[in-house]
């Protein structure tokens, strides 16, 4: 046996993530090793609770989704009762892969391979010649369920741990965040209809969510959007580092969140500042269900821009997902979010989405551009460490028990990672 | 049925705007689009798909295509710099006539694309294009270009270059 060949199976378990994760740097095989990824999966994406979809996916009893959860393939569907249920996509016979499509309508699931038949919840119906069988207990060969399924305001969440945290212990205070988005429909919910766009990245997934709330790298990676569109909102952010005053947050648990709203000055400035007939009609309709003042913080704060652990983040008026693919690899999930009772905004939103990311867009190209050059620069095997020190000499904690800081500190990285290291520890 | 003559033109302009986006010649690529262009990719194969209903990869109106190719010339579109190096070949050119006096070619394309921003990979893009082309001042603009990727609801590397 080869030096590398016994690394390779040497147990993961050995791999002492306190070491690796330090609370002002981190180590960069946590980006490149192999090993750590099967940890992941493992301790974060199979233990702890993962988003899956949004109830708005799957209106209908007989309607289904596939997803994954880290690199498991599973169904989310509305079964005849209208419980949403989330399935292993592995026949139970021979493993084959039940459902290949992305959506659709069912009555019932049927494996190619030998015609196995299952219901929306699992169920093994039918087993063609069953005479092959001496005895057989149909109740021991259902589709796996993924034990645990609980859902906040329709985010529809999954554990594959049978005990442990509720899914309310897991999000904490962080249901604000969810709630500062959907709290933006004059009905109180959202609607995912819009279809998913999926962007390719050849790096680390974490690479995303450290990203996705870096408040840092804007003026830099998409100086070319500054440069071209000159918007309140832009602008608001890049300029005089005294000046900004949008702050990020560690809400715990890993939920971490950059608030641009303290920069607002107008309603709507993460709108696009939208006017017009179109804009007094939601307000009208808004005041009616939440009252003036109400109505007013929310049009002023407009959504979150959050990272819900692990996989979920709220995009401001986009919710994305983070799928892990490799050690390597990973794709980036995004659909508008719309608000339902506001369809005259759909179309705005649609175009927004379309500007803010995706391979196509205005600002993703760059994010993953950015992304795959850190992949490459971390297997510089010389230099092992990443820095996370900024703004360690200037957060604080605030009333809620929240870590605050200057929108360009790394407080909202240094979240995620304490939170990893507590998981991954475990 | 159009005359040889409108469908050599439009096999010209297919042509020569696949040679401007593939050597990244970006203001005279802007120049040939009319004043109401609408540049669009789905983000599905469906051909009924609705795009204020669905979200596609790229639905721009002209300003958007402004906006897209103004942040190329900056330089700093990193997804860009240095510019992918393509050549896209385009067969299966079939030309109708369409509204107001337009030409509507429709063509297969592939693409091969080095994407060297950051790792050096080959990226494959295949898919059909449809054009809408109207005489402006006697020459051939684009009014519409509509382009289904074969895989655009699979995960898709950066598309920052002109499709």
């Amino acid at each position: 046996m080869t030096l590398d060949s016994m690394d390779s199976v040497m147990p993961s378990s050995l791999l002492d993530y306190k070491a690796l994760v330090r609370d002002d740097r981190i180590h960069a095989s946590l980006y490149t090793d192999p090993r750590i990824f099967e940890d992941e999966m493992e301790r974060i994406f199979y233990r702890g609770w993962v988003f899956v979809g949004h109830d708005s996916e799957v209106p209908q009893p007989g309607d289904f989704i596939t997803r994954s959860i880290g690199t498991q393939s599973v169904i989310m569907a509305r079964d005849q009762d209208g419980h949403i249920t989330v399935l292993v996509n592995r026949c139970a016979h021979r493993g084959t892969m039940v459902c290949t499509a992305p959506r659709g309508h069912a009555r019932v699931f049927a494996c190619p391979y030998h015609g196995w038949t299952y219901d929306l919840s699992g169920a093994l119906l039918g087993v063609p010649y069953p005479g092959g069988y001496a005895s057989f207990d149909k109740s021991t060969r259902s589709l796996t369920r993924v034990p645990r399924v609980e859902s906040y305001r329709g985010f529809v969440f999954a554990s594959f741990s049978e005990t442990g945290a509720s899914l309310s212990e897991h999000l904490g205070n962080a249901t604000r965040l969810i709630d500062r988005s959907a709290d933006l429909s004059p009905e109180g919910q959202i609607e995912l209809s819009a279809g998913w766009v999926k962007h390719r990245c050849a790096a680390n997934w974490k690479m995303l969510p450290e990203n996705d709330s870096d408040g840092y790298h804007l003026g830099f990676v998409h100086l070319a959007l500054f440069k071209t569109v000159r918007n309140a909102q832009y602008q608001r952010v890049v300029g005089d580092e005294r000046a900004i005053k949008a702050v990020v947050r560690d809400w715990g648990n890993g939920h971490i969140e950059i608030d641009w709203s303290p920069g607002y000055e107008k309603p709507f400035e993460w709108l696009g500042s939208a006017s017009g007939p179109t804009v007094d009609s939601y307000v009208a309709l808004m005041e009616q269900r939440y009252g003036v003042e109400t109505t007013r913080q929310r049009i002023m704060q407009g959504p979150a821009h959050a990272l819900i652990f692990p996989n979920l983040f709220l995009g401001e008026t986009n919710i994305a997902i983070v799928q892990p693919i490799s050690v390597e690899e990973c794709v980036h999930w995004h659909t508008p979010m719309f608000w339902k009772g506001a369809p005259q905004f759909n179309s705005r939103l649609l175009r927004m989405a379309e500007a803010g990311m995706g391979p196509a867009s205005f600002l993703m190209p760059e994010d993953l551009v950015v992304a795959g050059r850190n992949q490459l620069g971390l297997h510089a095997k010389s230099v092992e460490w990443l820095e996370l020190s900024r703004g360690l000499g200037r957060e604080h904690v605030d009333a809620d028990g929240r870590r605050v800081s200057h929108v360009t500190d790394e407080t909202t990285s240094r979240g995620l990672w304490q939170h990893y290291r507590t998981v991954m520890s475990g | 049925m159009v005359s040889d003559a409108d469908y050599k033109a439009a096999v010209e302009f297919l042509y020569m705007e696949a040679r401007l986006a593939d050597e990244a010649r970006y203001a005279e690529w802007l120049a040939l689009w009319t004043d109401d262009g609408v540049y669009w990719v789905p983000a599905i194969t469906d051909s009924e798909i609705d795009p204020e209903q669905h979200i596609s990869h790229i639905y721009d109106n002209r300003a958007r295509i402004d906006t897209r190719v103004k942040l190329l010339l900056t330089g700093h579109r990193y997804s860009q710099v240095p510019a992918s190096v393509m050549r896209r070949l385009i067969s299966n050119v079939e030309v109708e006539a369409g509204d107001n006096g337009e030409l509507v070619a429709g063509s297969n394309f592939i693409l091969a694309e080095l994407s060297i921003q950051a790792k050096h990979e080959m990226h494959w893009w295949v898919g059909r294009t449809t054009h809408r082309l109207r005489r402006v001042d006697g020459a051939l603009r684009m009014s519409r270009k509509k382009v289904v990727l074969i895989n655009a609801a699979e995960p898709l590397p950066n598309l920052a270059f002109l499709i």
